[in-house]
């Protein structure tokens, strides 16, 4: 862990699109164009942009400027775990009345 | 947009190779609902004993053509959802799928250009909804098309791209061959760089609407390139490929 680069298997990357069904799950809404902030360099990106990982037991975004873990998800047979911690804020668009 | 995102039974209608490793799909759906070009769909697979595979697929057709839609899928040596979808799928097959899912990467005419479409391998395929959507709209938005590809034959819509190309709506296509060229290629036979870049943007001037699509290390390698150049890196968008054996 004290090295990013042997962190990151960056041939297994993929990004924010990658999770888009899943984040649907979650919020009931489109969320890949839908913008974030990095909560250790500030970076504001859409969900859709962010580095994705999916080749785990659970989903992790990253953010594409400093490669902080924002997002994690992990799927349970009964439940969905989402940790956010590292990102400030996510946006949810109100559907349009 | 809010709705639910609703698995559903797709039929398979058609199966249409496109080069050795890539075949095309046409899936109809008993609640289609127009997309965005650029958009995908989930497949989703059950076995009897009930494990289940799900993968997102790029949708390959435009949103003009209604109640189906055709996915463009690249055999993966251990794909365990596209060797499936390529040696056992036949005509009339169902599958699970929900869609379409996505509103970072796509293009509709509405947004205008002019247009940059960067592709390695099979990362063509969402490309290719957008030029289909801008030929289905009568657009005539300057787009250029940089499609990356190991040889002639792994070039997927070849033939539908020269006919696109050369009804003179706007549309340029530039081939790279990076592993073998035919005899007498005129194209680009190197991996995509910065040289490359700069002859193919050069009449779009400095901030067209960029969308790249391919394995990760191409994506890198033509966005950073593409920021070197002086383009604005809000105007690039990237979607990235799992590993798919290599890069093209």
């Amino acid at each position: 862990m004290d090295d990013v680069e042997n962190d990151m298997n960056r041939e297994l990357m993929l990004d924010g699109n990658a999770v888009a069904g899943m984040l649907h799950d979650i919020f009931a809404s489109e969320m890949t164009a839908s913008p974030t902030e990095c909560a250790n360099c500030g970076n504001v990106s859409e969900l859709g942009g962010l580095l994705a990982f999916t080749q785990a037991p659970g989903a992790v975004l990253r953010c594409p400027a400093c490669e902080n873990v924002m997002v994690r998800i992990v799927e349970t047979p009964n439940a969905i775990y989402l940790d956010a911690r590292g990102a400030v804020y996510l946006r949810l668009q109100r559907p349009k009345s | 947009m809010k709705r639910p995102l609703e698995w559903q039974i797709a039929t398979v209608k058609a199966i249409k190779p496109e080069t050795p490793k890539v075949k095309t799909f046409t899936l109809t759906l008993p609640n289609w609902m127009p997309h965005r070009a650029g958009q995908h769909y989930d497949v989703r697979l059950t076995a009897p004993d009930g494990y289940q595979a799900q993968r997102s697929y790029s949708i390959a057709s435009e949103p003009e053509r209604s109640g189906e839609i055709d996915i463009t899928v690249e055999r993966l040596e251990d794909g365990e959802v596209s060797s499936y979808l390529h040696d056992v799928l036949v005509p009339g097959d169902q599958i699970e799928a929900r869609g379409p899912i996505g509103g970072y990467f796509v293009w509709e005419a509405s947004m205008g250009g002019p247009l940059l479409l960067i592709a390695g391998g099979s990362g063509v395929v969402p490309l290719m909804a957008m030029i289909r959507h801008r030929a289905a709209a009568g657009s005539t938005i300057p787009t250029r098309l940089l499609d990356s590809s190991r040889t002639r034959e792994d070039v997927i819509y070849w033939d539908e791209l020269e006919k696109l190309r050369t009804a003179g709506a706007g549309l340029e296509v530039f081939h790279t061959l990076t592993r073998a060229q035919p005899p007498g290629w005129t194209g680009y036979s190197r991996r995509i760089d910065n040289q490359i870049l700069s002859e193919v943007i050069k009449p779009l001037g400095k901030s067209p609407q960029t969308f790249i699509c391919g394995p990760t290390l191409l994506v890198e390698a033509a966005a950073n390139g593409l920021v070197q150049i002086g383009v604005k890196s809000s105007q690039v968008r990237t979607e990235r490929f799992g590993p798919s054996g290599g890069t093209s």
